[in-house]
């Protein structure tokens, strides 16, 4: 008896409310996710809000275009001019007698394209297990190859003057390959130097 | 005169027997003189037949041959011929008779050939007679050679006739004299045989019948009770000697036996009485007597004791028992002003009972009905059951709905990936292009904004579907819940059910008790009428009681001064 007394109260569901509610997202859903005119209204308003803000004072100056990856946890960025274009990683080939550093090969529209990766370039500690899906093909005359990042951020602009030279936790190979440190922190690496690498120029063979 | 009574008695009787046997002797031989006696008078006579047969025999063989003689008829012949032998038998009897006579036996040798002649000359003359005829016949007849022959018998046997009766006289005198001494020896032996008699009948009297008549005096007077008897044996050693030192000494154990059984009656127990013998019952008796009354004696000192004691408590108790009495009157008078409120009481109570009956058996019809109640929430539980079982369903049918939108999602995310690296792209291209591609870069970081914009929708959409899935897990978890509490329901309202059948079953049986206990509150109020008649008897008898206690004081006071008096008396004995 004490139970079902204790019990009666929590049981008191508005059942009227619950089908109010329930009607309201079935008109939702229904609309195919138009919001309604107080949502649009919302909306509009945040969006004047924006762009009502006056644009930040463009700083004069050099400025580079970079596009901006994610590797191992942490942000890099690369100059525009030696990147060709960026693409899912699918069907990867590896390909015996190369370095660890070389993945292996890709098909991009014909052409054969070898992957690298950058964290055994490097000599980075390999924290965890990052997605690795995304490739970035190099270009210049010389050579063309891609190097795998985890995910492509975007492209960014940034001002020379912004660049600092160094950070004292980079150290070996990548300070040679560093072309400056943001104040994000972002790592902006200088693609003329890794293309031209000679570590690069895979000339292996077998023995017969 | 050592030799006992029995020798005594046997030497008297001897001496007796021996006269009377001298007699009977004497008697005895002079009747077998009588009968020798006797035997020669026969003989005698008997010799006087013969000789008579034997003349007889020869007139009739005569008288025979004279018949034929004169006739000469045969018919007188045959009494002849059967005489020859007869004197033939007559003479060898006479012989045999005679044997011890000498002189007899002479003549009868000369008297044989006289026969035997005279026999002949018969013969002869018959002969005669037959063949020559009657005169040759009488001529020898007429020589008288048959009488002279006839004649010389005669004389012979009157010889021997003779000689017998003097034998026969002689023999007749000494019979006489035999009889007269018999005679005279008898009267002799018998006034021998009386003196020998009176002799012994004298002695005996005066050796054995006086100590005797001594001792049953004696006996007389102990069997009177006089114990005080003096008997003095003597220097007798015979039985009688010794019966009456045995008597003497019987006396006086008996005295003895008296003197103690007088202590015993003066109330003197200590006297100690010891028995001649293992055989002595009297002694062995009185011994146990005394020994079993001093026994008795103390035990009834004691009982007595006791019943002194006893009757003293039975005064004090019987006191108490007086008031006692007295205040059961005064409680038998409330017991009865308590009764009758009782009867009011149960009154009252019959009253109530029925009412309560009457409850009772409403409070069935509304366990029935309570019944049906449980019985229909039951059957709506059951509904329930249905219900949340639907809404798990429902719910599981969402969640996997959900999973479908989930899926969506993915492949939206991957269409926004895809056109992130597209901007990327476009960007990478419009920077190739120089100024020119500086309204495509526009397009591109436009695109690329979409692009995150789409990337965080789908976010936003993935975490609210995660929501929804915890939410509909919570919801399935709260279904079965619910589930078990409804079938925890129908299980207590099963038990409600039972509990409310068994509350009517028990309402219905106190329903009936209720009735009883009615009836037998009328029926007690009948009781209790009878009661108060009861106990108004009671009160009648417990005043009856007071005064039957106060007799009962009385007597017992009258107990306890018999205690006392048995006790004074019991003093006396000494044990």
């Amino acid at each position: 008896m004490s139970r079902e007394k204790a019990a009666a109260p929590r049981r008191s569901i508005d059942w009227s409310d619950v089908h109010r509610r329930l009607e309201q997202v079935r008109h939702a859903v229904e609309n195919d996710g138009t919001p309604d005119a107080q949502e649009t209204a919302r909306i509009l308003a945040a969006r004047a809000q924006a762009l009502a803000t006056p644009k930040l004072a463009e700083s004069d100056g050099e400025t580079i275009d970079v596009i901006e990856f994610l590797l191992s946890g942490e942000r890099y960025g690369m100059g525009f001019a030696y990147v060709r274009e960026v693409f899912p990683l699918l069907d990867l080939t590896r390909l015996p007698c190369t370095p660890p550093f070389v993945l292996g090969i890709v098909n991009v529209r014909g052409e054969i394209v070898s992957v690298v990766d950058l964290r055994k370039f490097f000599d980075l500690p390999e924290n965890g297990l990052g997605d690795l899906n995304k490739v970035i093909v190099l270009h210049s005359t010389a050579m063309t190859f891609g190097i795998l990042a985890d995910s492509v951020a975007g492209v960014r602009t940034v001002p020379r003057s912004e660049l600092q030279p160094s950070l004292p936790t980079l150290t070996g190979l990548r300070e040679r390959y560093l072309l400056g440190v943001t104040g994000d922190p972002m790592v902006i690496l200088d693609a003329a130097k890794l293309l031209a690498d000679p570590r690069l120029v895979i000339d292996e063979s077998v023995a017969p | 005169m050592k030799a006992s009574i029995g020798t005594k008695l046997w030497l008297s009787l001897l001496a007796v027997l021996a006269v009377l046997m001298v007699v009977a002797g004497v008697s005895y031989l002079s009747t077998i003189k009588q009968a020798e006696t006797v035997r020669w008078v026969t003989h005698t006579r008997d010799v006087q037949g013969k000789l008579k047969d034997l003349l007889i025999l020869l007139q009739d063989a005569e008288t025979g041959q004279r018949g034929y003689l004169i006739t000469g008829e045969d018919r007188y012949l045959p009494p002849f011929l059967s005489v020859q032998n007869s004197i033939d038998s007559t003479l060898r009897s006479l012989r045999d008779l005679t044997t011890d006579n000498a002189d007899q036996q002479r003549r009868l040798d000369t008297l044989s050939p006289l026969l035997s002649g005279k026999l002949d000359e018969l013969k002869e003359t018959i002969s005669l007679r037959k063949n020559k005829g009657f005169e040759p016949a009488r001529q020898v007849v007429m020589t008288d050679r048959g009488k002279k022959a006839m004649d010389d018998i005669r004389v012979l046997l009157k010889d021997m006739e003779n000689q017998e009766l003097a034998l026969l006289k002689v023999r007749e005198e000494e019979a006489r004299v035999q009889t007269d001494n018999t005679a005279l020896i008898i009267v002799g032996g018998l006034l021998a045989a009386m003196g020998l008699v009176v002799g012994a009948g004298l002695f005996l009297t005066r050796h054995i019948a006086q100590p005797l008549k001594a001792v049953s005096d004696a006996a007389e007077q102990i069997a009177t009770g006089n114990l005080a008897v003096d008997l003095s044996a003597g220097a007798r050693d015979d039985e009688v000697g010794v019966l009456m030192r045995t008597f003497a000494l019987m006396a006086r154990s008996l005295q003895d036996i008296a003197l103690a059984a007088d202590r015993i009656a003066a109330g003197d127990l200590t006297a100690r009485i010891t028995p001649q013998s293992s055989q002595d019952v009297l002694g062995n008796a009185l011994s146990t007597m005394v020994e079993n009354l001093r026994r008795m004696t103390q035990e009834v000192g004691e009982g007595i004791n006791i019943l002194a004691a006893s009757s003293s408590e039975i005064v004090a108790a019987t006191s108490q028992v007086a008031s006692s009495s007295a205040e059961t009157a005064t409680a038998v008078s409330q017991t009865m002003a308590t009764v009758e409120e009782v009867k009011q009481t149960s009154l009252l109570a019959a009253d109530k009972a029925k009412l309560v009956s009457e409850t009772a058996l409403r409070t069935v019809e509304i366990s029935k009905s309570g019944r049906k109640s449980v019985e229909d929430s039951v059957e709506s539980m059951h509904r329930i059951q249905e219900q949340m079982e639907s809404i798990a369903e429902s719910i599981v049918r969402l969640s996997e709905q959900g999973q479908a939108i989930g899926e969506i999602i993915a492949t939206v995310n991957d269409l926004a990936e895809q056109s992130n690296l597209l901007a990327v792209n476009a960007a990478i291209e419009a920077a190739k292009a120089g100024d020119q591609g500086k309204g495509f870069s526009v397009v591109a970081q436009e695109v690329k904004s979409l692009a995150a914009q789409s990337k965080q929708a789908t976010a936003q959409v993935r975490a609210i579907l995660g929501d929804i899935q915890k939410a509909t897990g919570g919801a399935v978890m709260a279904t079965e819940q619910g589930n078990k509490a409804v079938e925890a329901g129908v299980r207590l309202s099963a038990e409600v059910g039972e509990s409310i059948r068994i509350l009517a079953e028990s309402i219905a049986e106190a329903a009936r008790a209720a009735t009883q206990i009615a009836v037998s509150s009328q029926q007690q109020l009948v009781g209790m009428d009878q009661a108060v008649l009861a106990i108004q008897n009671i009160r009648e008898a417990s005043i009856q009681n007071v005064a039957g206690t106060k007799q009962t004081e009385s007597t017992a006071q009258n107990l306890h001064e018999l205690g006392v008096r048995l006790k004074q008396l019991i003093a006396r004995y000494q044990t």
